[in-house]
Order: C-alpha cells, then structure tokens, then sequence
C-alpha cells in the first residue's frame, strides 16, 4: 500500500496520499468495534484480531475509505468472515460430537454453559449453522451497534431489525439445545 | 419493548397490562433475549489499534494480472460494485487458467464457481510457469461516441432498451480492438520462481515445457453512465465518490489456441495447485463442458450468485454483499455484462432491453 506513493507521478500522488490518510482514520474509528465484531463470533481475541486485519485489508483493496458504506461494510464483512471461519470448522466439530456419544444424552443449561470453554465451541457452532442475516444480526446486535447501524449493515429497513432480532434469538436457542443433542 | 421499554405508547402499555398473551408472549421473547446475551458472551479483546495499522499497512499491494487496468476501473472510481468488479478481475485468472488451456476454447455459455481471496492468490501462482507476452497488445480507449465506439470494436454498440427513469443521460464510451497474448510454459522459470518464494508449487507437467497457449480477447465496447470526470483537480475532490451508475459491455467470446497442452493436463495442473479450496475443485471439476463454458468466478466472501434467463439464454446474476451493487453477464454470440449500483431485479431488465 504504502509502495504506491512511490510509483505514481506527482500529480497522483496528492489523491494516494488521501486515500491512504482517509484508510487510516477509518481504520483508527473502526478497528476496535470490528474486531469485537468477530470476538463475538470466534470467542477468541487472535484469531478475532486476524479476522479485523484481513477485513480492513480486502476492504481497502476493494473500497474507497471515504465511502459512505465503509464502516457497515466493515460490520457485515466482519461477521460474515469471522461466521465463515466457524463454518470452516463445523465438519471437523461433527467428528468430534460423534466421538462423543456420552454427550448426546446431556440437556443444556444456557447459564452453565458458559463455565467450560467446550461449551463456548457449541454455541459458536450453534451461531454458524444458523442462516447468515439472522447470525449477523444477532452478532451485530450483541456487539453493540444499534438498531440503525445494524440495519445499515445488512441492508434492511431499521424497523426490521426488532423482529429479525427475536426470531434470531429464538433461533440461537433451539440451534444450541439441538447442536447438544446431535 | 425488550430493548427500548419506552419506546412503547401509552396505549400499547394499558393493553399490555391486560392481555395474558401479550405478558407471556414478552415473557419468552425476554427469556430469549436474556439467554443469547449470556450465551454470546466473548473473551475481552483489547486491541492494539496502532500495531494492528502497521501490520495491515505491511500487506502487500495488489499488481494488476495483466499489467494493465481500464482507466474506467481506477480505484478511486469504483468504491461501489467492487464485489462484481472482482469477479470480472477472477474471472481473467480462471479462465486463462483453466478453460483457455484447450486445444480450442470458445465458450457458448456461462457457470459461476465459488472462489476465495486464497484461492485467487494460489491461482496467481500459474504466472511463475511461464512468460506471458502480448503479440497485440490491449488498447482500450476512451471515446466521444458510439460510433467511434463502433469503429474500433467493428461490431454495432449494444443499446439500452429499458433504463431507470433515474438514470443519466451522460454515456461514456471506450473501446478495444482485438489483443492476443501468448503463454509459454517455462519449467525453468517455475522451478527458480518456486526456489526464491519458498512456495511448493507441483511440477510442470512432462510435455508442457514450451509449449504455448494463444489467448484472444476482444474486440469490445464498453459504456459507462454517469459523471466520470468530476473528481480530479484537488484535495477536496479526492474525497468525492465518483460511481458510474451503470456498466454494459459487450465483447467477443474469448478464444484460446494451444500448443502440446491438452484440456486433462491442464485440468490436473490446475487442480493439483495448493491452497484451492475443496468447493472451487469440485466446481471445477462439476462443469460438463470446459470448452464451451465461460467460468465465472464469483468471490464468496463479497458476492452471491444466481441463474437468470437473459434474453432466453442463460446468464449469471452476481449481486455485492453489501446489497448496494450488482451485474449480469451472458454469452448470445458476444459476452454481454450489465454491472450497476441498482437492485438486481432492475439490472436483469436492463440486460433483457439490451439491443445489440
């Protein structure tokens, strides 16, 4: 990135150099909230923090940081990346429920869920199975943006996302009981 | 009502209060919502945002593939349809990847393929292989009208049937007459290219040492609306966003001749690349016909893919995932493409009004 100020002629180096200041002020304003965007997903704050960095840079490849779009860009591509990473490990998950057939009988308690870190594995399993918008909403939602900044970020009116919302919850909790049992 | 208690009206609280199914309706949606906050609960992340700047800033800067980019497709005029734009640019690494390596490739029809940013990469290494050299080098360029349009391209330019009422009525023209590259397999390049990056890249295949591979593309006509000048004398107009509103092109359907290479050594080639991932293989692998087929690469992690009937053929709907941007591309004849900033219900009407 910074090899382009080299190459261009005088005249484009001022517009490069722009772009190049925007792209930092955007990612100084956004880093934190996308990161935690895909903590929230991963439950794991490296491979959250390789997920912000990969998003920054496919966006700044792709994208003009003054743009509008930029930081709901950034909230969906963060969830969606952070999901697909989960998604990733989904198969290699089913192996190890099916070699855990002691598992299968045990009912689930969302409060106890959070006191081994296997659990935590469940639920993210749980989040990628669900379908994209209502595990984006869900994890946008519970990171923090509000209703307005998630709506932007997936492209829906704003007075969808309370219903989106609840049906997604629901969701989450029926995908968890079931994820427990298979 | 459960994450904003006071947005509820008067009227809607006194009928609250009354009505059982309400109560235990909240009751549930609560227990819900209270369980997931709980549930989603994450490790705490403390970025290091200064760090974090300097290794993003360390990334390496994507080169074009050919050499080249279209003045239209500067990155400073595209901030929008990227998603689609990105397939176009797969597009060209795929299909001379992998459909151009035929005796004779001359596609009739399209299919998308899943593709990764990795698999993109992993793709890219094929350039170490061998040199590519133009023998007609491409000349796009930007003209005043369809006609001059016409001259270069030697074919009639496409013309919009149907446009949104919104639309512009400035139209920008460029053009391309016809460029053939060659590719020649250098198993010496490959094996001092795979020495110095460190990569294992599998072993060219016996036989396909020299062997060369003719790739034609274009002629082509491309029309773009919209303002596109408006942002160039200073600071300030830097900042401004300057988005063709919409896209057609229309080009001939690539060709591609070769020498000693067959469609399986180069399918295998292809295939035994690492770092492609298991769903662009078993697409690749899942398309009948790879002569007559114009893969279309479609970067999952920004875009979705549908069929569409276009113009009674049939065409691949990409849409942006960010919901702003979407394009269809088809082959009746001539590759046709639409690419716009617009819904993709409106960019399939477009497409079918489309009188070339």
């Amino acid at each position: 990135m910074a090899a382009n100020l080299e190459a261009v002629p005088e005249g484009r180096t001022r517009l490069v150099k722009s772009r190049e200041d925007a792209f930092e002020a955007l990612f100084k304003s956004e880093y934190a909230r996308v990161a935690g965007i895909a903590n929230r997903v991963l439950a794991d704050p490296h491979e959250a923090e390789d997920v912000a960095q990969e998003v920054f840079i496919n966006f700044h490849r792709l994208h003009s940081a003054s743009a509008p779009f930029a930081p709901a860009w950034l909230h969906r591509a963060a969830a969606h990346t952070a999901l697909n990473r989960v998604r990733g490990r989904r198969r290699r998950e089913k192996r190890e429920f099916a070699q855990a057939p002691e598992e299968a009988s045990r009912t689930v308690d969302p409060q106890q869920m959070l006191e081994v870190g296997e659990d935590r594995r469940v639920v993210r399993a749980a989040l990628a199975r669900l379908a994209p918008k209502p595990a984006a909403v869900l994890v946008l939602r519970a990171s923090g943006l509000s209703y307005a900044e998630v709506a932007q970020a997936l492209g829906v009116g704003t007075g969808q996302i309370g219903t989106l919302l609840r049906r997604a919850e629901a969701a989450l909790r029926k995908e968890v009981t079931r994820g427990s049992s298979i | 009502m459960f994450d904003d208690p006071d947005a509820l009206t008067s009227s809607d609280r006194q009928h609250y209060a009354g009505c059982a199914g309400c109560q235990a309706r909240y009751a549930g949606m609560a227990d819900d919502a209270r369980a997931v906050a709980t549930l989603l609960a994450a490790p705490d992340l403390q970025p290091d945002v200064a760090s974090a700047f300097k290794r993003v800033q360390s990334a390496p800067a994507v080169k074009p593939r050919f050499g080249f980019s279209l003045p239209i497709l500067r990155p400073s005029s595209r901030p929008m349809f990227v998603g689609v734009a990105a397939a176009a640019v797969a597009l060209a690494v795929v299909a001379t990847a992998f459909a151009n390596v035929l005796p004779l490739f001359q596609p009739k029809t399209v299919e998308p393929v899943p593709v990764t940013v990795a698999d993109i990469q992993s793709l890219s290494a094929l350039s170490q292989y061998g040199t590519l050299t133009w023998s007609t080098q491409p000349q796009p360029k930007i003209v005043l009208s369809a006609a001059d349009a016409e001259a270069i391209a030697g074919f009639k330019a496409p013309a919009a049937g149907y446009l949104p009422s919104t639309m512009s009525k400035t139209i920008t023209y460029a053009a391309m007459p016809k460029a053939v590259a060659v590719f020649t397999f250098d198993a010496g390049k490959a094996a001092t290219a795979a020495a110095q990056t460190g990569q294992s890249l599998p072993k060219l295949p016996k036989g396909m040492d020299g062997s060369k591979l003719t790739v034609t593309v274009g002629p082509a006509i491309v029309e773009v609306y919209g303002k596109m000048n408006a942002s160039s004398s200073s600071d300030a107009g830097s900042q401004q966003i300057n988005v063709p509103e919409l896209v057609i092109g229309e080009s001939a359907a690539p060709q591609v001749t070769s020498t000693q290479v067959t469609p399986k050594q180069l399918e295998d080639y292809i295939l035994s690349i690492p770092g492609l991932s298991k769903d662009l293989k078993a697409a690749l692998k899942a398309i009948g016909d790879p002569t007559s087929t114009l893969i279309i690469p479609v970067p999952i992690q920004y875009a979705t893919s549908t069929s569409v009937t276009v113009q009674g053929v049939k065409g691949v709907a990409v849409g942006d995932n960010t919901g702003l941007g979407s394009g269809v591309i088809w082959i009746k004849g001539h590759v046709f493409a639409v690419v716009g900033p617009l819904k993709q219900i409106e960019v399939v009407k477009i497409a079918n009004g489309l009188k070339s």
